[in-house]
């Protein structure tokens, strides 16, 4: 292998047709480890595939490729190969480091992509959160409440939901069970939208228990909207409507 | 075929909603189909045109941006089922082929795990400490670059000597082309593309955890960019 004196800014590399190193500059004896004199054997394996291409090229003009090459620091350096065949055939190649100019742009956008993901994991996270406290608040809004040993009362609060109606009827059921309660009364006053899957979970709790007790289920304090809704379920035999908290305690009160 | 060239070329260009139609126009059976026979071919043959010394490492990172939003948007599913299991995926340290490893996350969120996604070059200790803390029942690995596997039996061995003794899996390019098993600890299961990932998930879901057998029909590689 020859050295070359010349004084050059880059590595430079002259190879034959069969990949011997015939020559380099002092830059590129610093920078890779030339002992095999082989080009093969400071490019990274994957890139030997791309360099071969180029060994068969002819005419005089320069080619330029990317190559991933193993340098003395570096198990993997991405460098712009500048290659061009002379008239003793013979690939004269300069090798310009890439990375340096890649790199900032690259933790650039390593460091917004990792941003991203932090991100979407803190939503996840307060996703998650968020989804406990709604639950939380399907448990509150349907208390179970013994007003004597055959007596008890459910009021329901906010937007009927099947969310919400699972999660109530789960608590309500074994209060229900345990108490050996007559006459269930559900309040209504205080509901504000009603879904359609979430009436037919409420219809089907209200069976449940209608069953458990052998009673009809009191409903009271039902707005207009929600009796054109329930009306369409027949529900006769399984309810009763009445206008009011009021009214309904008041038989109880006097009997 | 025609798909994975266009699809190729318009990573390329970068144009991401350009890329969610064509996905969407692409008669897909399933998710997995999408990832394996669409998007798995078009990034390999981003790497083929790098090859053939057509485009650039920079194009290359354009490609991989668009392809992971194009991911994170056909992950997006608001109403997930709950199996109650837990997996991690990471790359390992220095690692940056994260899109096959985004793609077999989204296998598990789609089967109702709960997943924990925490993408390329992830330290050991890091991985370690989350884990530790989350408990999961599965950690994914992935390794794309030869230089990385050093690292790997660290990795595998650390995770498998973690208290509650999750399932380690292994996949990445070199899973496809090579054998790993020498840099690997024992349990550590090797998958060697997704449709065995996903072969894998449906033998522990019904009983039969680590010691899932597999047959030998892998195609391409896995868990690349």
């Amino acid at each position: 292998m020859q050295d070359l004196d010349l004084p050059l800014p880059l590595p430079y590399l002259r190879v034959d047709r069969e990949g011997k190193i015939t020559g380099s500059s002092a830059l590129a004896q610093e920078r890779f480890d030339l002992s095999k004199g082989h080009i093969n054997s400071i490019i990274d394996e994957e890139s030997i595939k791309k360099l071969s291409q180029f060994r068969w090229v002819s005419g005089l003009d320069s080619v330029k490729f990317e190559l991933n090459m193993k340098t003395k620091d570096r198990a993997l350096a991405l460098f712009d190969v500048h290659l061009q065949w002379d008239l003793d055939d013979h690939a004269n190649m300069i090798l310009l480091p890439k990375d340096s100019a890649n790199e900032k742009l690259t933790q650039k956008l390593m460091a917004i992509q990792h941003r991203l993901a932090e991100t979407d994991f803190e939503l996840l996270e307060k996703k998650e959160e968020l989804e406990q406290v709604l639950r939380r608040l399907d448990e509150l809004s349907g208390p179970f409440i013994p007003l004597s040993g055959e007596l008890c009362m459910i009021p329901l609060f906010g937007d009927i939901t099947a969310d919400k109606i699972n999660t109530i009827s789960e608590s309500c059921l074994q209060s229900v069970f345990k108490g050996n309660y007559e006459i269930i009364l559900f309040d209504l006053t205080a509901v504000g939208e009603v879904r359609t899957d979430g009436v037919e979970k409420f219809i089907q709790l209200v069976k449940t228990l209608s069953f458990m007790t052998g009673n009809v289920i009191k409903l009271i304090g039902i707005k207009p909207d929600l009796a054109k809704v329930l009306n369409h379920y027949h529900l006769e035999q399984w309810v009763e409507f009445n206008h009011s908290l009021e009214q309904e305690l008041r038989v109880y009160l006097n009997h | 075929m025609q798909h994975i060239g266009t699809l190729a070329s318009i990573l390329l260009e970068g144009d991401a909603d350009k890329a969610w139609e064509c996905i969407q126009r692409y008669p897909a059976v399933s998710r997995l189909d999408v990832y394996q026979n669409l998007l798995t071919p078009a990034m390999q043959q981003v790497g083929h045109l790098w090859e053939m010394n057509e485009i650039t490492v920079a194009d290359e990172h354009l490609a991989t941006a668009t392809c992971d939003f194009v991911l994170s948007k056909l992950a997006f599913h608001p109403d997930k089922r709950r199996s109650g299991r837990k997996a991690m995926f990471l790359c390992l340290d220095g690692e940056q082929h994260y899109i096959g490893l985004k793609m077999v996350n989204s296998i598990f969120e789609e089967q109702g795990w709960e997943t924990r996604y925490l993408g390329p070059s992830l330290p050991l200790e890091y991985a370690l400490d989350f884990a530790k803390t989350w408990r999961p029942d599965v950690i994914g690995l992935s390794v794309g670059i030869v230089y990385h596997l050093p690292k790997l039996k660290d990795y595998a061995e650390a995770f498998a000597a973690l208290p509650d003794s999750p399932s380690v899996l292994l996949g990445g390019r070199l899973a496809g082309l090579y054998d790993l098993r020498p840099y690997c600890s024992a349990d550590t299961v090797i998958l060697r593309d997704l449709p065995e990932t996903e072969q894998w998930l449906r033998h522990f879901e019904t009983g039969g955890k680590k010691h899932a057998g597999f047959g030998s029909t892998a195609s391409s590689s896995v868990f690349e960019s």
